[in-house]
């Protein structure tokens, strides 16, 4: 599953990679990712998640195929 | 990170530009996000309608500072695809609520120099009260809700990414927000 990150979350993981593992939705893409970097946990708590050009919830069945994108808050303007 | 190299405003209307061109069939296919500096003044000059008595133009400027930090410049990142359809859904709901001839925003990605321009937001309609609300409303929501994020860069070398909208942290929910001007 191949993971993009934005601003912040760039301090904690790189902008690009793949996760090894099984995630069925966003929570259990988490946890994945804080076994990669626990210090993420703060930041990931508020962050939403998106495929393509929709956010997703936890409800919505992740595929082995998905690129998730990882979404702080956002800070334009 | 793709930052646009588009530098054309999203239009909601049909706004008659000063030299008669057609801004909003011209920006049909641009893009809300820039590299580029945005053209402030070539995109007031092109936002006209004549059944628009009021034209109000925000833009958001970079500091020199912010909370006691001299700060050199910023740098702007996005999520590009997602940012650019939500702000065009914005600028839709918006001209439809307050029934404006011309909405229209575009941000900057990238380095943004202090005293430049990060975001311009354009609003037309019939009669002012319409126009500085749908304008409020336009911002707002695309500062608390778009995938663009701000890394300001201090004068002592630092960088910190910041200012983020911490509405979760009232409302319990990542997706719920607290708006200045109410909903």
């Amino acid at each position: 599953m191949k993971i993009h990150v934005y601003a912040g979350l760039k301090d904690y993981f790189e902008p690009e990679f793949e996760v090894e593992g099984e995630a069925r939705n966003t929570d259990e893409l988490k946890t994945l990712l804080l076994a990669i970097n626990d210090k993420a946990e703060a930041m990931l708590s508020s962050c939403r998640f998106a495929v393509e050009e929709g956010f997703i919830d936890n409800a919505y069945k992740l595929n082995s195929h998905d690129t998730i994108v990882i979404i702080p808050p956002s800070s334009g303007g | 990170m793709t930052p646009s190299s588009s530098s054309r405003p999203a239009v909601v209307g049909n706004a008659v530009g000063a030299a008669g061109t057609m801004a909003g069939a011209a920006a049909e296919s641009g893009v809300v996000l820039s590299v580029e500096p945005i053209d402030m003044v070539g995109l007031l000059a092109g936002a006209h309608h004549p059944r628009a008595g009021a034209v109000v133009l925000f833009s958001g400027e970079v500091r020199d500072n912010n909370r006691g930090r001299a700060v050199s410049y910023l740098e702007y990142e996005a999520y590009t695809p997602l940012a650019e359809k939500m702000i065009r859904d914005i600028l839709e709901e918006a001209k439809t609520r307050w029934s404006l001839q011309i909405a229209l925003a575009q941000h900057r990605t990238g380095l943004v120099a202090v005293g430049d321009t990060a975001v311009v937001v354009i609003t037309a309609s019939a009669h002012r009260s319409e126009a500085y609300a749908a304008s409020r409303y336009i911002i707002d929501r695309i500062k608390h809700e778009a995938p663009i994020w701000k890394c300001e860069h201090y004068a002592d070398g630092s960088r910190e990414w910041g200012n983020n909208c911490n509405c979760h942290a009232v409302t319990g929910d990542v997706s719920k927000h607290i708006y200045e001007t109410g909903r």
